[in-house]
């Protein structure tokens, strides 16, 4: 290994590589819990209530995370009456939050409502109110049907929090960029960025792979 | 609704500059949607039909675009190419974006058409065979009529995120939509205006897309599935 | 199972490549001549210098958070450590010193072109020193200290190009987003493209990678890139003299205070040339000796008139 390495894959995986998870971190479980509930929630029938989700799925679905991140993190500050104001950090996580909890809510939907009527009658029957009928008999029945499309979401919040980079997160692929750059400023010519992209390229594949094939797996096995 | 201090009077103002960055936008997108469609299919066949080496190839090249980042793709292409050892490729920023994208599209429209062939059942192609149509023929009239019309739904959601990826090629300096919008923003730091006059128009053309595509679903689904 | 085979071969080949190109790669050893020498030991000082109070938030934390540019050597860059490191970022540890005694008393954010002025406003860090040059229309959103450095543009060309500022005509420019070279090329140029990305390194390889015909940026910047690549040249055009200040939250006026008095302690005593020195390479320190501010050299922001629409 020639000397540059060393000092270039100690900086991506501290700091670069910790904070990829951290934000994932942060992501997964807001997208997961705000998601359920959301998707549970899109199963009452109520118009007002399936169409104020409905425009929440809509949304973060439709709109690139890219821009999205850039409403939590530029505009909201300079929003008239909201001013809401986030670090970067925090801006990439909400903003992944957003479209995950999007993706979750309408799996979660499709998952709650591909459980038997029987089974809210018999609940019903048991006693249960709406809010226990949900959380002790439909949604761990509804979990077996939500876990492939939950550890795909996994593989692919890891995979876009590299957008991060974008507002000034030292994400992976951040501090892969700078290594490029610092060796570029410190030895002139000879450019490092083709061992370097593809280092972050199979390092996110190290990642996400094992991820995938979780997934597909889960989906033979359960669904 | 929102309060008097909201610039609709900069947004009009700039309404060219969007429309500008759109049809950069609406023009890669375009390459993206189709150059994608196209390698779906032909990759899609060689994965169905287990044609030796390129089928390999083809898992290959699906799992490492599926399990990498877009964006460190987008860079690679525009920062680590030109250093590739001994043979160094520049390509231009308009190059970059598309060719992006269509690798990225065409990753998952694979596996979407391979899953729409493999769903063909064997029977009618074996009808096609019995008929003499030649393997090609059976593909072109049996397989491919049939089975693409079984992946259409699937490759509705990469068409409309191979629309919303254009928006990460901003990270090369491409001027498309959200670059255009992100440098305003910095110059001016209408922020509020500019950002929600760039998600409004994405939400417009991604919902418009969709619903185009789900028309066009809907003429050419099987029967069975009408 | 066939799959996995696949993905398992596809990456051992990745790796391969990867470390077999790492083993042929030439140059390993670091050469830092543009990087910093550390600074002279601080002379035991006579007195404490006289600030004002510090503003409240800051001293109660017993450290400064300060948004510094990750991505602009030798302004504001990741050293071989991966800690922060430059102009900028000495001129940040100086605060530490006169405030708490120690240049340790600082935690650093990475901030980029386009992110800075919102990461000051987030509250996030209780200052920005990142390369920012005074414009109007970032003067309406925060508010700048005092000058303490001054760039000048200029354009990077690769050796060959023959491009300059007067045959700029349907070329493609790169610059900074939110940059003052962008707003100027707009109104100047006409039929000039421009390509804006987000980091200088970004715009350095869009020129080298055929992207782009020229980078039109400040000159300390591509100064140093000029001296380490040898494939680039500077051409001979000067142009958009702007200071740079620090950037502060409207309206606190304890945090300005304080941050104008240090600037002007500094300044006094000439520490901005020593700063320069452990950041630039030697040779081109006494060209840049005027971008400093010095105790007989000043600089002021252009108030009340728009540099970019000023066309040469």
């Amino acid at each position: 290994m020639p000397d540059w390495v060393d000092p270039v894959a100690h900086y991506m995986l501290h700091e670069g590589l910790k904070n990829t998870l951290r934000i994932a971190v942060f992501a997964v479980a807001g997208s997961t819990v705000i998601g359920i509930l959301l998707g549970t929630l899109m199963t009452i029938r109520f118009r007002p209530l399936e169409w104020l989700l409905r425009l929440y799925v809509e949304v973060w679905r439709g709109l690139p995370i890219i821009v999205t991140i850039f409403l939590v993190y530029y505009a909201l500050p300079t929003t008239p009456y909201v001013h809401y104001r986030f670090g970067a950090f925090t801006g990439a996580a909400v903003g992944l939050t957003l479209w995950g909890s999007a993706q979750v809510a309408e799996a979660t939907r499709g998952a709650v409502q591909s459980i038997p009527r029987e089974q809210h009658e018999a609940a019903g029957a048991l006693g249960f109110g709406w809010i226990g009928r949900h959380l002790f008999v439909i949604l761990p029945q509804a979990l077996r049907r939500l876990l492939p499309p939950l550890v795909s979401l996994i593989a692919n919040i890891i995979q876009n929090t590299t957008i991060a980079s974008l507002i000034g997160v030292t994400e992976l692929l951040a501090t892969g960029q700078r290594s490029i750059e610092r060796l570029q400023f410190e030895v002139g010519a000879n450019s490092h960025a083709f061992a370097i992209y593809t280092a972050l390229l199979a390092a996110f594949f190290c990642i996400s792979f094992p991820l995938t094939r979780l997934a597909s797996f889960l989906e033979r096995r359960l669904v | 609704m929102l309060a008097a201090n909201f610039d609709w009077q900069f947004i009009w103002d700039h309404l060219p500059d969007f429309w500008e960055g759109l049809k950069q936008t609406l023009k890669v997108a375009g390459i993206g949607i189709a150059g994608s469609l196209a390698i779906g299919i032909v990759l899609g066949a060689a994965r169905a039909h287990r044609v030796p080496v390129v089928s390999w190839l083809a898992a290959t090249y699906v799992e490492v675009i599926r399990n990498t980042p877009i964006l460190v793709q987008i860079f690679f292409i525009a920062g680590a190419l030109p250093h590739f050892p001994g043979h160094p490729i520049r390509l231009e920023p308009f190059t970059i974006a598309w060719l992006a994208v269509v690798i990225w599209g065409g990753a998952y429209n694979t596996e979407n058409f391979r899953a729409g062939f493999e769903a063909v059942p064997y029977r009618y192609r074996e009808a096609g065979l019995a008929l003499g149509l030649g393997r090609l023929g059976t593909f072109f009239n049996v397989t491919l009529p049939i089975g693409a019309r079984i992946a259409l739904p699937s490759t509705i959601n990469t068409n409309v995120s191979v629309l919303k990826n254009t928006s990460l090629l901003t990270a090369i300096g491409f001027a498309e939509l959200t670059n255009t919008a992100y440098s305003l923003e910095s110059e001016s730091f209408k922020a509020t205006e500019v950002y929600f006059a760039l998600g409004v128009t994405y939400l417009i053309v991604v919902w418009t897309l969709s619903l185009l595509i789900r028309v066009v679903e809907r003429r050419l689904a099987l029967p069975e599935a009408r | 199972m066939r799959r996995i085979a696949v993905a398992a071969a596809s990456l051992l080949l990745a790796a391969a490549v990867f470390t077999g190109l790492g083993a042929a790669t030439p140059g390993g050893k670091f050469i830092r001549t543009a990087a910093p020498v550390p600074l002279p030991k601080p002379k035991p000082k006579p007195a404490k210098p006289k600030l004002p109070p510090l503003p409240s938030a800051v001293k109660s934390r017993k450290h400064w958070e300060i948004g510094v540019k990750c991505d602009f050597p030798p302004f504001g860059f990741i050293d071989v450590r991966g800690n922060n490191d430059g102009y900028d970022v000495q001129v940040a540890q100086r605060f530490a010193q006169l405030a708490f005694g120690s240049k340790k008393k600082v935690s650093f954010t990475c901030v980029t072109t386009p992110s800075r002025i919102p990461t000051l406003m987030s509250g996030r860090v209780d200052i920005i020193v990142s390369t920012l040059t005074w414009t109007q229309a970032r003067a309406d959103q925060i508010d700048f200290s005092i000058p303490y450095y001054s760039a000048t543009g200029r354009l990077l060309v690769p050796n060959s190009s023959s491009v300059t500022v007067p045959t700029l005509a349907g070329k493609t420019v790169v610059t900074t987003r939110g940059a003052l070279y962008a707003a100027w090329t707009r109104n100047c140029f006409k039929s000039t493209k421009l390509l804006e990305v987000d980091s200088p390194a970004l715009a350095v390889s869009a020129v080298k990678d055929g992207r782009a015909d020229t980078f039109m940026f400040d000159d300390a910047f591509l100064l140093g890139v000029a001296t380490q690549d040898r494939d680039v040249r500077l051409t001979s055009d000067k142009f958009l003299n702007v200071p740079w200040g620090i950037g502060i939250r409207k309206g606190e006026t304890a945090m300005s205070r304080w941050v104008n008095a240090a600037l002007r302690y500094m300044k006094k005593r000439d520490e901005f040339v020593k700063i320069l020195r452990a950041n630039a390479p030697a040779r081109l320190v006494s060209g840049f000796l005027d971008n400093v501010p010095r105790p007989k050299n000043t600089f002021a922001y252009p108030v009340g008139k728009d540099v970019t629409t000023i066309c040469p």
